[in-house]
Parts: structure tokens; sequence; C-alpha cells
């Protein structure tokens, strides 16, 4: 395994970590901006103008681009979040050089009309896709009340209103400044040819030019409210709360990510024996999530509507015990042995490393290595785990419940 | 990429596969025991999926608590499900703690607790499940058709009915599920960083005296066929259709793997080009090929927003028909890339390498070798795949409607 590193006169940043047994090659471009960098005026384009990157340019049609990537048997998508948009794709090794070269196409899009009115259709359904699904509806008024205000509280899909108005030029104006080379790291895991790669590179995005690196707006204080979405056909009571929690350049997040473990994670964790191990709910966990600047811990619960006050008031108490006396030695280490293991697992595919590299150098402009990632891992200690939930107040909590109740 | 798989069918029937893995760290372990909803007894419907959670609240002389603990500090990462034959078992650790792992999976396969008290608990659960369904109707809607399309019971839902969940008891359940589950029938693989030798002796040891049962049979009934409209209050129309198709075993196995890869296999596929790029009608639709051991079919979701709801179905079925009046040469290079190279890069992970071996067992008694299923896939020609859809024409539609309208039946109407 080994990492290199190498930086376009334009800024463009390209790193890899490349592993000469593995079966795929991956690559991505990060580019630093999601729906925290969005005005109110484009809620969603982030978002929309993915989408619109797969629609070609001069030389390839959507459908031309599609069937290259399709023909190389290569597994692509894209994401946007809240301030990350990635465009990806694995291949067998061999088709390297074709992969990059589609992925290079989508960096240079036209934005046709036509394009961009038929896939405004798509976006509108896909909001409607998230509607049916309570967890995620929960997640999204949850954001929204927890960052009050910021833009972070966005939905990443916009508004139906928002996508409705969007136009091509503010979507293109929107690309302008957040698509520079400088806030554009291209990414390589696997078995790649690093040198081919930067070479390939050069050649097709060595050109770019553009502003400097944007910055999103700092993070605000967290918000703490209760908000009750009442929906009477809806079967279960869905809960999620967010507390504040260190960002992902903070170095407790390694202690985070272990107390979120020991609370809520599927099974073994003190939620799962307050609530699962009984049946009082059907799932609870709770998730660190580290942010540029900020992160929050995250929890959702799932359980019958009439028992909704007694679960939170178990959970409730859960966090308070946590609070006042931490971990257990033994909860610690069989934590620990349960990420490392999981990190170790999920490192066997080349997509899921560009992923962990990919997020190394978009948060903390740095490699780390899996060896020291879980080396760092093991050493945090159970006061660590102890104190992060008292500094970043796991108590103090916004709500969001949705379900057939009308109070709670 | 050489593949050695390494196959042992012990003297109870047992059998286990492995598959060496030198560039990785890890050892995943799946088990699969023949107990799964199928075999659920009739108003005992749901009963693997309440064993499938009873079966780790405790195990020999650990119970709940301790088993999880000692699973957890081997940094073994497990997870339990029912579904279809099985009750499956599946756990990922790094390879120095197989041994450790193994152990415990002893006492976890023959030595399960299976109390009175963790029973309520467990079926309660089920019940929750069951009740979050009508929350997820993309999934609902899919759950109804496979019921619909495959011969009963095969195309059960795992989780069973509010009656049959009310009605069960803990000792009709730990009955039926300890009378079946027996090594005659469970396939155990373990792919990673192995020593086979050790691995083979390990599991004689924990598990050679696991004695022998005869497996249970079933009786399938007819399907029930036929369309349905679930009318319900949903942001979109969710849309489920089933057609036949052919098992693993069948000469047209791979031509209907690659006729599925056309119509829906990449972004470039005839579903994703003529629904949502050209017409921008859905976010989501796809066909996928869905098989058991006995019968399989292909299984096409769409949800669209009610006002689109027809318009979308009536394109979807148009193309399933159209496949049929033939394939362009390119159409078909790209789809037997996909799959192939699908398969090459599953081979990273030790997981999917474990799971590919048991569902290869399960529908062929034997472990195919990625030469053989890229030969296979290679030598499908443009004529092999019409001549399945010949065979197999779109028209024997079972469907399901999740929505605020029904769709009208007369798109099916040829």
């Amino acid at each position: 395994m080994a990492f290199r590193e190498a930086q376009l006169d334009n800024g463009l940043t390209v790193v890899a970590e490349v592993n000469a047994s593995a079966a795929s090659a991956a690559m991505g471009f990060f580019v630093r901006t999601g729906s925290r960098d969005e005005t109110p005026d484009v809620l969603g384009v982030s978002h929309f103008l993915e989408h619109m990157m797969f629609k070609g340019n001069d030389r390839y049609t959507a459908l031309d681009l599609n069937r290259a990537f399709d023909d190389l048997g290569a597994e692509y998508n894209a994401a946007t979040s809240h301030e990350k948009t990635v465009y990806y794709g694995a291949v067998l090794p061999e088709y390297q050089h074709p992969m990059l070269a589609m992925l290079c196409e989508l960096m240079a899009p036209s934005f046709r009309q036509e394009d961009f009115d038929v896939e405004k259709q798509v976006i509108l359904d896909e909001i409607a896709v998230y509607e049916d699904q309570p967890a995620w509806k929960t997640y999204k008024h949850l954001m929204e009340a927890y960052f009050h205000g910021h833009p972070l509280g966005n939905d990443v899909l916009g508004t139906t209103e928002s996508i409705t108005a969007m136009t091509r030029d503010a979507m293109e104006a929107y690309r302008r400044k957040h698509y520079a080379p400088a806030s554009i790291t291209v990414v390589g895991a696997g078995r790649v040819d690093f040198d081919a790669m930067v070479a390939q590179i050069g050649e097709t995005c060595g050109h770019w030019a553009g502003g400097a690196e944007t910055h999103p707006v700092p993070p605000s204080p967290d918000h703490q409210s209760t908000t009750i979405l009442t929906d009477a056909n809806i079967q279960r009571q869905h809960l999620g709360l967010m507390s504040p929690a260190p960002s992902e350049q903070d170095d407790e997040r390694y202690a985070a990510e272990l107390a979120s473990a020991i609370l809520g994670d599927v099974t073994n964790s003190r939620l799962y024996y307050a609530l699962i191990d009984p049946a009082l709910a059907d799932e609870a966990h709770v998730i660190y999530e580290g942010l540029d600047g900020v992160g929050a811990m995250f929890t959702y619960i799932s359980c019958d509507p009439d028992r909704a006050g007694e679960v939170l008031q178990i959970l409730r108490n859960q966090f308070a015990r946590f609070q006042a006396d931490g971990p257990t030695e033994a909860e610690l280490t069989a934590a620990k042995n349960k990420l490392a293991s999981g990190a170790t697992l999920a490192a066997e595919s080349s997509m899921r490393r560009l992923m962990g590299v990919g997020n190394d150098l978009f948060y903390r402009h740095h490699y780390t290595s899996l060896e020291q990632d879980v080396q760092d891992l093991m050493a945090v200690t159970g006061k660590q785990v102890h104190q992060v939930t008292r500094q970043w107040d796991l108590s103090a909590s916004t709500l969001v419940t949705l379900g057939p109740l009308e109070s709670l | 990429m050489p593949d050695l798989i390494h196959i042992e069918r012990f003297d109870n029937g047992l059998v286990l596969l492995g598959e060496p893995m030198d560039h990785v760290s890890s050892v995943s372990l799946t088990v699969r025991v023949p107990v799964g909803p199928i075999y659920d007894p009739s108003g005992m419907e749901g009963a693997a999926a309440v064993g499938a959670e009873w079966w780790l609240r405790g195990a020999g002389d650990r119970d709940t608590r301790q088993l999880n603990d000692a699973l957890d500090s081997l940094g073994c990462r497990h997870v339990e499900a029912a579904g279809a034959n099985f009750i499956t078992f599946s756990a990922g650790q790094v390879h120095q703690r197989l041994d450790d792992v193994l152990r415990l999976y002893h006492d976890i396969l023959l030595a399960p607790r299976l109390d009175d008290e963790a029973f309520d608990p467990c079926r309660n659960l089920i019940v929750q499940d069951l009740l979050s369904l009508d929350d997820h109707p993309a999934q609902k809607v899919n759950v109804l058709c496979r019921q619909r399309f495959f011969p009963h019971p095969l195309g059960r839902y795992h989780l069973g009915t509010a009656e049959s969940l009310e009605a069960m008891t803990a000792d009709a359940v730990r009955d039926h599920l300890l009378g079946h589950f027996c090594p005659d029938g469970t396939i155990i693989a373990v792919a990673g960083k192995i020593d086979w030798p050790q691995v083979r002796d390990r599991i004689e040891q924990h598990l050679g005296d696991w004695p022998a049962r005869p497996q249970a049979e079933i009786d399938t009934q007819p399907a029930t066929g036929g369309f349905e409209h679930v009318r319900k209050d949903t942001a979109q129309t969710h849309l489920a259709l089933a057609q036949p198709s052919v098992t693993m075993t069948d000469g047209h196995y791979y031509a209907a793997r690659v006729a599925v890869c056309v119509l829906s296999g990449g972004m470039s596929s005839r579903l994703m080009t003529e629904v949502r790029e050209k017409r921008g009608l859905v976010y989501r639709v796809s066909t996928a090929y869905g098989g058991l051991k006995s019968c399989a079919g292909w299984f096409t979701y769409a949800g669209a927003v009610p006002e689109k709801a027809r318009e979308t179905l009536e394109v979807v079925v148009g193309e399933l028909r159209r496949l049929g009046e033939g394939i362009e040469p390119d159409e078909l290079a790209r789809a037997k890339t996909q799959l192939k190279s699908a398969t090459l890069m599953s081979l990273d992970m030790t997981g999917s390498r474990a799971a590919r071996m048991v569902n290869d067992f399960h529908y062929l008694e034997r472990v195919r070798t990625i030469d053989e299923i890229t030969a296979a896939v290679d030598a499908i020609t443009i004529d092999d795949v019409l001549a399945y859809l010949q065979a197999y024409r779109a028209g024997d539609f079972v469907g399901v409607v999740i929505g605020p309208e029904p769709v009208p039946l007369a798109v099916f109407e040829a």
C-alpha cells in the first residue's frame, strides 16, 4: 500500500492510495460544495447540478456518456451531501484510462436547456421518493431544526418550489463559483497507476481555471427545540434527536465515534439493552456525524406511538447516565475491536477505501493509512470517551418526531 | 486471479466451502441453516424471523450480554437473518480471531438458549418490523408482488402476519426450529486469509458431531397471481411487476441474465434511458432477476408521482415487451461486460466471496469458478437472448400498485 500525491499548476490536487493486489481501480472527483453553500434562491442546486453533470457536452450526449461508462462495466455514480459532491467510479484496472477520461468529461458539462427541463422532473420525483420514507423525512426536519437558520439545515434535494423555479443560468453561475480547481481533489484507490492518472488529469484538466477555494459559512450554534409532526397515515412513531459533537477536524472524533458505538450500535449497545432487547422499540441507534467545522450526534428511534413517551424518557436517562459515569473498560474494548474490525473489512473494497482516503484529504488535507487510523482509534481512553459527551453536551438535544402522535 | 475453492462434505451432511485469499487480513464466515421462512408451519408464519432474533439471546454458558460481549471483543461483525430457505448467520473478523469465533459459533449453532423469557420480546420486535413495512411503501409493494408471483409458500414474506405472530408460542416455535435445525442441507462458507486444513479440522471438531436429521420438505401450492391495488395516500404511486424467468440450472440462465442487463443493467440501459432520461417520469426504475431453487422471475419496480403513474407503467411494460423484438450487438456487448465486471470486482471482499460460494452451492451443489462464469457469459449470442425471450415472453405479469389511485389494467392488454 503506497500513498502518492501531486498538484497541478492550476491548484488541482491528485492523490491515490495504491494497492497492487486489489481487483479493481476506483477514482473520484471530490468537490467542496453542497447544500450548505446554497443561498435561499437556489436551494437544491448542488444536487440538481450533480445530475446535470451526467448530461454530456459538445462531444457526448447523456446517452453517449452513460454508454461509455457501461461499456467499461464501471460501477459509477455521484453523491451530493451538505458540503461535498463526489463523482466516482470503479473498474477493472485495465480500464483505468477510459474511465478517468469519462469522469473528466462529466466535469465539463454543457447544461443543455432541454436536458435541464427533463432532469428537473426527475429531481421533483426524487423529492417525492423521500416523502414516502418517514425515517428520512424525520432526519430532514431534524437537520432543519437543529441548524435553525444556518444553511446546514437545508435539505440537499431542495424544495419543490426552489427546484421548479431554478434556472439553467443560475446553475451555471453556481458551478463557475464552486467548481474551481482549488476546490476539487481527484482521488484514486485500489490498483491504480498513479503516474498515468496524474498525466491524464494534467492533460484534460490542466487548463481549468477559476477562483480560489470557497469556504462554507461557519456553523451556527445548535438550537434546542421540539417539533411534533403529526401524520395519522404513519404506523410507527419516528424520533430523531441531534446534539453537538466534534467536527471532522477535531481529534476527539475518534472518541465521539466510540461513544456512539457504545451508546447506540445496532447490537450490544446501551440502547440495544434498554430498548431493543425488551422490544420497546424496533430501531434505536446513535450515529456520530462529523462535518466541516462542526459535528452532530444523531439518534434515531422507531417505536409504537403509545410507547414514545416512555422510550424517550429511557433514552434521556441513558444519556444522562453515560454523561455521569462514562463507559466501562469492557464496553470500550468491545467497541474498539468492533470498529477496528469493521474498518479492516471495509478497506477490502477499493470503492470504500476511495471514500476513506477522499474524506481524509477533504476534511484534513492529510492522508492517514488504515493502520494509523486503527492505531488512533485504539489509543482512545475511557476518560476521553466520557469527556466527549460532556464537552459536547449529549443531553442538549433538538427533537423532531413524526408519526400519529399529536403531543409527546 | 486464480480461485481455489475447497469443498468438504462431512458424514452428518454438513457442507463446508473454503476459499483462501492471501492478500487480505480478514475472514468472512457464512452459515446457512435450512430452517428458513418457507418451512414455517402454516399458522406460524414468521417463526424463522422470530428465530433469527431469538437465536443470539444466549448460547452455551453465556447469556445474551455475555455472548454479545464475547463476539464484540473478538471484533466479530455479525448479522442474523431469515430469508426463503434459510436462517443465515454471517460474521466478519480479522483472521487471527477466526478460531475463537468458530468456538462461539459452535455454541450458537448447537447450544442456543432459546429461553422462554426472551421469546416475547423477539416476537414483539418482529410484530413492530411488520408494522414498519406499512411506512415503507416502496418495499411493501415488492413484498406483495413476490407473494402473488411465487408458488406458496415460496414467496411468503418472512415476517409473517399479525395473526400468525400473535398465535405462536415459545414452545411451538422452539420445537419447530430445533426439530429442523440440522446439518444436512446446512452450508458453511469461509473466505479470506485462512489455512484450509486447519479450518476444516476446526469445523469438524466443533460441528462434526451435530446429529443428522431428515431435512424438512414442503408442499407447494399454485401462486395467487393477478393484480392488486392497495389504496394509500402516498406521495408516489409505487408499481411492482413480476414475470417468470429461469433458474440457475436452466440452459437459458445466462441469456436471461444478459437480457435483464440490457433492460436495466446501467444508466444507459433501456429502462433508464426511456423512462428516466428521455421522459423524466421517475427517479427510480429497475428490473432485477430474482431466483429461488425451483422458480425464478424478473421483478420490476417504478415509483412515480400519481399523475405520471399510468404513463410510467405504459412505458415500462412497452420496454419489457420490446426487448423480445431484438437487441443490438452493442447492447449485448455492454451487458456482458457489466455482468463480468461486477463478478470480478466483487472478488475483493471476503464477505461477497463467502456469500457467492454459499449461493452457488445451494442452487447447483457445486461452486462455479470465475472462469466458468465469464466463459458462459462470453458465449451468449443475440440469438440465445432472443430464444430465451421467445420462450419467456413478457405477458404473464403479476402486479401490485400502492398509491392513491388505481392504475388501469388495460395497460397490460397486448
